[in-house]
C-alpha cells in the first residue's frame, strides 16, 4: 500500500505548480475588451485551469478603486482559466487573484525535491539541520498572484495599493515608469508586514523559468533576498515581462499539518517603446531621453569660444572708443 | 591694452563659463532622478539653473539695470515668483509645450533686456522702457514655463509628485543665488572702474546678439524638428 501512495504523492508533487496571471499584452486601450490568463503550470504554460470555488478572491485595481471580480466572468481556454474584462479609464491597474488554502501529504524525498527546486532552501537547511529531511510531511499551501498592467497613456498610482493577501509583492514605484537597464524596487509583505530575508526567484521572457512540472527543473533569472526592510532592488536588464515568484515555508502546528506554504507572485512588462505621460492627471506623451540629449544643446565649448570672442571684441572695441 | 583692462577680460572670461554651457535632459541627470530622493531634484534643478545660460544670461541683464543690494533683492523676488508660479503650476498640471517655441521666448527675454539695458526703446522708438518690475514678473512666468517644460521631460512618475516639482524649484532658486554671487559680485565691483562703461555696452550688446543668436537657434531647432 505504501509503494502505492507514494507514486500517487509522487505524480501529485510533479504536478504541483506554479501560478501567474498573464497578459498577451500589458498595454492595453481604454475601454476595450482585454482577457487576463491564469497560468496554473510555470510562466510560459498552463497545465490545468483553476476551480472558481478555491478563488477566494479576485479583484481590479483601477482608477482608486478595487472591484471584486464575479467568478462568472471566469471561463476555461483549453488548460488555462481566462477572465474577460473591460479596461475603463486610462491608468495603471491592477489585478490580483488569491486562492484558498489547500493541505497536500508528501513523501520525504519528494518534499525535500520540491523544498530545493522550487526555491524554498531554508526549510530544506532546517530539516537537514534538525534532521528532519526523512520525515514526510503535509503542506497547506495557497496561492496570491497579482499583476500590473497598463491602460492608455495615463499613470495611476493604483500599482502602490496593497490587496492585502497573505503574501504580497508591492513595487515601490511604477513598474510603468521603467526602461531597461533601470531597477525596480518591491517590498514583500506577509500579513501586511515587510518579509526580510526571504528568496525570490526573478526572471522574465527572455529566459527559461522554473519549472516544476516534470523531471527538468532548470532554474533561470536572478535569485535575490529581501532585506531588513523586506524590500528587494531588481536590475531590469531588458523589455519584456516579468515575473517575482516567492514561496514562503513555515513550520505548522496546526494538527495533522507539517507545513505551511504561502506562494506569491508578481507579472508586470517593461516596454520602451511605449508612450506614457508623467503628470498626476496629464495626457501627454513624449520621447525624450537618450536621442534628446543629444540633438539639443549648443555644445558647451562652441558657445563658450564663440561668446569669449565676442565678448572680448565687444569690449576691447568700446574700451578703445571711450 | 592697459593693465586694469586685462585684468577685467581675465575676470569676464573665468566667469563666463557659468552661463555658457548648454543644458538639456541628460541620462546622468535621468540616472539621478531615478536613484535619488527629493535630494535629487534640488541637485538636478540647481544644476539646470546654473548651466542654463538663457535664465544666467536674463539675470545678468537684469543686475546691470539694478543698483543696490536691496534693489536687487526686489527685482530677484519677483522673479523667483513668477518662475515658481509657472513651473510649479505648469508642472503639476500637465501642462507643457514644444521646447524650441519656450527656449526661444526666453531668448526674446534676453534680447529685450540687453536692448533695454542700452537705452534701445528711448534710442529707436523714442519712448521709456515698460515698468522693468513687471517685465521681470512676465519673464520669470516665462522662464519658469520653460523650467517646466524641461522637468517634465523628465520620467518623474507619479508619487511624490508636488514633492518632486517643489523640490526641482527649491534647487532652482539654490542655483540662482549660486549664479547670482559673482554676477552681482563682478558687476558691482567693476562699477568703480573706469573701464565699466565699455563692459556694460559690450556686455548688453552681447546680450542683444546672444538672444537673437538663441532665438534663431531655437526656431532651426523647431522647425528642423517638425
Amino acid at each position: 500500500m505504501r509503494p502505492f501512495l507514494f507514486v500517487l504523492v509522487a505524480l501529485v508533487v510533479l504536478s504541483s505548480h506554479d501560478m501567474y496571471l498573464r497578459l498577451d499584452s500589458y498595454f492595453l486601450p481604454p475601454d476595450s475588451e482585454a482577457t487576463i490568463q491564469l497560468y496554473n503550470g510555470t510562466f510560459d504554460r498552463s497545465d490545468n485551469t483553476i476551480d472558481r470555488s478555491r478563488m477566494q478572491d479576485v479583484s481590479l485595481v483601477a482608477g482608486g478603486t478595487r472591484t471584486p471580480v464575479d467568478s462568472s466572468q471566469w471561463r476555461e481556454e483549453g488548460e488555462t482559466t481566462v477572465l474577460d474584462f473591460t479596461t475603463g479609464a486610462a491608468g495603471t491597474y491592477v489585478a490580483g487573484v488569491s486562492t484558498r488554502a489547500r493541505s497536500i501529504a508528501l513523501a520525504a524525498a519528494d518534499f525535500n525535491d520540491y523544498l530545493e527546486h522550487d526555491g524554498v532552501v531554508d526549510m530544506l537547511e532546517t530539516r537537514r539541520r534538525t534532521g528532519q529531511l526523512e520525515q514526510d510531511a503535509v503542506e497547506l499551501y495557497s496561492k496570491h498572484v497579482k499583476t500590473i498592467f497598463q491602460v492608455g497613456d495615463r499613470w495611476t498610482d493604483d500599482w502602490s495599493t496593497p490587496l492585502h493577501y497573505p503574501i504580497e509583492f508591492i513595487p515601490l514605484s511604477n513598474p510603468y515608469d521603467l526602461h531597461a537597464g533601470d531597477s525596480l524596487q518591491v517590498v514583500l509583505q506577509f500579513r501586511d508586514q515587510p518579509l526580510s530575508d526571504q528568496l525570490v526567484l526573478i526572471g522574465n521572457d527572455h529566459e527559461h523559468s522554473h519549472s516544476h512540472d516534470g523531471d527538468t527543473h532548470a532554474h533561470a533569472g536572478a535569485e535575490l533576498r529581501t532585506d531588513a526592510r523586506g524590500t528587494l532592488t531588481i536590475p531590469i536588464a531588458s523589455d519584456g515581462t516579468w515575473h517575482l515568484r516567492t514561496i514562503l515555508m513555515t513550520e505548522s502546528e496546526q494538527e495533522g499539518l507539517t507545513h505551511e506554504s504561502n506562494w506569491a507572485t508578481l507579472t508586470f512588462a517593461v516596454d520602451h517603446g511605449q508612450p506614457h505621460s508623467h503628470a498626476a492627471g496629464a495626457e501627454h506623451d513624449h520621447a525624450y531621453g537618450h536621442e534628446h540629449e543629444h540633438t539639443w544643446g549648443i555644445p558647451g565649448y562652441a558657445y563658450l569660444l564663440g561668446s569669449l570672442a565676442l565678448l572680448g571684441a565687444l569690449f576691447l572695441y568700446f574700451n578703445r572708443r571711450t | 591694452m592697459g593693465g586694469p583692462t586685462r585684468r577685467h577680460l581675465l575676470t569676464l572670461c573665468l566667469l563666463l563659463p557659468l552661463g555658457l554651457l548648454a543644458h538639456g535632459v541628460t541620462d546622468a541627470d535621468q540616472e539621478i532622478l531615478r536613484s535619488g530622493g527629493l535630494l535629487a531634484y534640488i541637485l538636478v534643478g540647481a544644476k539646470h539653473m546654473l548651466t542654463g545660460y538663457d535664465h544666467l544670461l536674463f539675470l545678468a541683464g537684469v543686475i546691470f539695470y539694478l543698483s543696490g543690494l536691496r534693489d536687487i533683492v526686489r527685482f530677484i523676488t519677483v522673479f523667483t515668483l513668477g518662475h515658481s508660479i509657472t513651473l510649479i503650476g505648469a508642472t503639476y498640471l500637465g501642462i507643457t509645450a514644444d521646447e524650441h517655441l519656450v527656449d526661444a521666448v526666453i531668448a526674446l527675454s534676453v534680447l529685450y533686456k540687453g536692448f533695454e539695458n542700452l537705452e534701445g526703446f528711448k534710442k529707436w522708438f523714442g519712448v521709456s522702457s515698460p515698468n522693468l518690475l513687471l517685465m521681470v514678473f512676465v519673464f520669470g512666468l516665462i522662464h519658469g514655463f520653460g523650467l517646466a517644460t524641461r522637468l517634465q521631460s523628465f520620467e518623474i512618475g507619479t508619487s511624490g509628485f508636488l514633492a518632486k516639482i517643489i523640490s526641482f524649484n527649491v534647487g532652482v532658486e539654490l542655483g540662482q543665488v549660486l549664479a547670482l554671487i559673482p554676477i552681482v559680485f563682478v558687476i558691482t565691483r567693476w562699477k568703480s572702474k573706469s573701464s565699466y562703461p565699455a563692459f556694460y555696452r559690450a556686455a548688453n550688446v552681447y546680450l542683444v546678439i546672444a538672444g537673437v543668436g538663441l532665438f534663431v537657434y531655437q526656431l532651426v531647432g523647431y522647425f528642423g524638428n517638425s
